[in-house]
């Protein structure tokens, strides 16, 4: 393998007197292979050239999560991370991660992440819906979300928690379904119903920016859709998002294309949508308004008959967790 | 360069016979697929059609329509009933395999949501199997998991000729700053795609630098649009165009362009509410990349819609003697 010199180009970032971040990039020089990690590159900055850089990091094998930070765009994690796979032009960007206060370099403070966790009460409760007469395949949904060791990249590079500090994020919203998919959790309808306020799974806007970055494949994003499913299952459609969703279900169901024309009525009410009146007349003035009467699709007789086939046996169609292979 | 492995189909000219893919000569064949526009390029985004096919009519690529197709459900639809989902998707990909061609969109989500189906049915059989026999039932062919899903963007990058392309670019860019918005569901998960996709994609900077434009990079380039979050979380969405837009802009950009109808009604219908809702002017116009594609190839601009644009780009793409 050869080796070569990279410049990690690192955000530097401390605290002001006046207790504001005060941020700066530094390059440093370092000769490494293409399959060197950017811990390892870190922990060479460090030790040889400059003592006071700043980061988290404790297992070195991807397991614990503390080296998770911004790596050339993306968060990943830094002891999982060849330098050759993310340099561009021999240049290796760091930085903190984002959606997080920053406390020094390349550190935040994970604490309003832990809280978002904590805020969907991560262990199993007592009550009438749990079931402990269960077989193997009973955890398949589980076992989907618990390789999560919440080292926060989904969280870092959620597109939505970037515009809405009060979206409860991928990792706490991945972390609800394991106990509402768990047989012997006793509320999974109580978490369901709090799972439907605002800023919780109906405000993903599912970018699948989390499905890409996770370093161990637990896939957000499919967590949060399967919790909308059991969400509406048990009756929870009120609100704009659920109301979007099943709008999506008649249209297709009775002509087979979208009612554009009724949909933002039937999403967010005729309150809503008269709010909205002076977005319809902008769109009005560039012939940007949906017919009244949408088109409708060929044989559409076929699409009743699936959907009342399917409404019958209900086929499990449910991805299940795949068999973890150690790294 | 041409990907192995399409399952294309070629219409033979008169002047000879196509039984290789290897790019494809202008005079000899040309690429044909079943068409899927999507809901959006139906409706509210009828530019991005009419450019995808004038430019594609110009280029000798077969669009063919789909009449029983219906709206693909978006995500939307795997949430409130998945098997329906999937045989909604199923059955779409099932008239497009009857035809005996690949499916072509031009709609990201239309193209994460057939791509995810197609993906499930090729490697899990099983499903496949289930979807089948209630297609079977409903008296619907049952889709044999032969075909790939593009969208007309990577056939412009990665399946037509790029010689026999820039042979057509009548009007080049001349160096105008274009930004290109890739948008997420072309893009992620990046396993789902017969396409190119994922981080590393560059899809968009490459048909730029084609078109003779210098492609600006910018930090919210594959990011979300927001619209699909448009009416749920409205404030969010805003606040999502505004970001992108702005980075854009502060990278340069001159113009910024789009593979998706979708993403093209947030970044470029919703730019005056979002400005409105940050209180910053951004003033970029925003456009299909098929609409540019055409505009560089000199498609009339009546065929190409420009009119229906939030911002003209007319000023902007005169200055550099594109239109």
């Amino acid at each position: 393998m050869p080796v070569k010199f990279y410049t990690f180009r690192i955000q530097r970032n401390r605290k002001s007197r006046e207790g504001r971040i005060e941020s700066r990039w530094q390059e440093y020089r370092v000769e490494a292979e293409e399959t060197t990690t950017v811990l390892t590159a870190l922990e060479e900055i460090k030790g040889h050239q400059d003592g006071g850089l700043t980061f988290r990091q404790s297992c070195r094998s991807a397991i614990c999560g503390s080296c998770a930070m911004k790596i050339s765009g993306r968060t990943r994690l830094a002891c999982k991370t060849h330098i050759g796979a993310v340099s561009r032009d021999g240049v290796v960007e760091v930085a903190p991660m984002a959606n997080q206060p920053i406390l020094k370099d390349l550190v935040v403070d994970i604490g309003p992440f832990f809280k978002r966790i904590r805020k969907i009460k991560p262990y199993l409760e007592e009550g009438p819906e749990a079931n402990t007469d269960v077989g193997k395949s009973a955890y398949d949904q589980v076992n989907h979300v618990t390789q999560c060791i919440m080292c926060g990249c989904c969280y870092s590079d959620c597109t939505m928690s970037e515009v809405s500090p009060e979206f409860i994020g991928p990792a706490a919203l991945a972390k609800a379904f394991r106990f509402v998919s768990d047989p012997r959790e006793g509320q999974k309808t109580a978490r369901l119903k709090d799972l439907s306020e605002n800023h919780m799974m109906w405000s993903c806007s599912r970018c699948a920016m989390c499905v890409e970055m996770c370093p161990k494949d637990v896939a957000p994003m499919e967590a949060i859709v399967k919790l909308r499913t059991r969400g509406l299952e048990k009756g929870f459609k009120d609100g704009p998002g659920p109301k979007h969703a099943l709008a999506f279900h008649e249209d297709i169901k009775k002509t087979g294309d979208l009612n554009e024309f009724t949909l933002m009525v039937r999403t967010i009410g005729v309150i809503g949508a008269m709010k909205e009146m002076g977005t319809m007349l902008h769109f009005m003035k560039k012939g940007k308004v949906p017919s009244p009467f949408p088109h409708k699709s060929g044989n559409l007789d076929e699409l009743s008959k699936i959907y009342d086939i399917l409404e019958r046996d209900k086929p499990d169609v449910e991805t299940k967790a795949k068999e973890v292979v150690p790294e | 360069m041409i990907a192995d492995g399409y399952n294309l189909v070629f219409r033979k000219s008169n002047s000879g016979s196509a039984n290789r893919i290897s790019g494809y000569k202008e005079s000899e064949m040309s690429l044909e697929f079943a068409y899927y526009p999507g809901c959006g390029a139906k409706q509210v985004q009828k530019e991005a059609d009419e450019a995808a096919r004038a430019v594609c009519q110009e280029l000798d690529i077969g669009l063919f329509d789909m009449p029983n197709a219906t709206c693909c459900g978006a995500v939307s639809l795997r949430e409130t009933k998945p098997a329906f989902s999937l045989a909604v998707a199923a059955r779409i990909l099932s008239e497009a395999e009857a035809q005996g061609r690949d499916l072509v969109t031009i709609c990201n989500t239309c193209l994460q949501t057939l791509s995810y189906a197609n993906y499930r049915f090729k490697t899990e059989p099983e499903i496949l199997e289930k979807i089948n026999k209630v297609l079977s039932e409903a008296g619907v062919r049952p889709f044999e998991a032969t075909i790939k899903v593009h969208h007309l963007l990577w056939v412009m990058t990665d399946l037509v000729d790029q010689t026999m392309l820039k042979s057509r670019i009548k009007r080049p860019l001349n160096g105008l700053r274009v930004a290109p918005f890739y948008g997420c569901h072309n893009l992620r998960p990046e396993h789902i795609y017969d396409g190119e996709a994922g981080e590393k994609a560059d899809h968009l900077h490459r048909l730029i630098a084609t078109l003779g434009g210098d492609p600006v990079s910018y930090d919210g380039q594959d990011k979300c649009c927001g619209f699909h979050v448009m009416l749920s979380d409205q404030e969010e969405m805003k606040g999502m165009v505004a970001k992108n837009c702005l980075s854009a802009k502060n990278a340069g950009a001159e113009v910024m362009i789009s593979p998706c109808t979708l993403c093209d009604m947030a970044m470029g219908a919703y730019q005056g509410v979002a400005e409105k809702s940050v209180g910053k002017f951004i003033g970029l116009p925003e456009m299909n990349f098929a609409q540019l594609l055409g505009a560089a190839m000199e498609i009339d601009e009546k065929k190409l819609g420009l009119n229906r644009l939030h911002i003209s780009p007319r000023p902007t793409l005169s200055a550099r003697g594109v239109l």
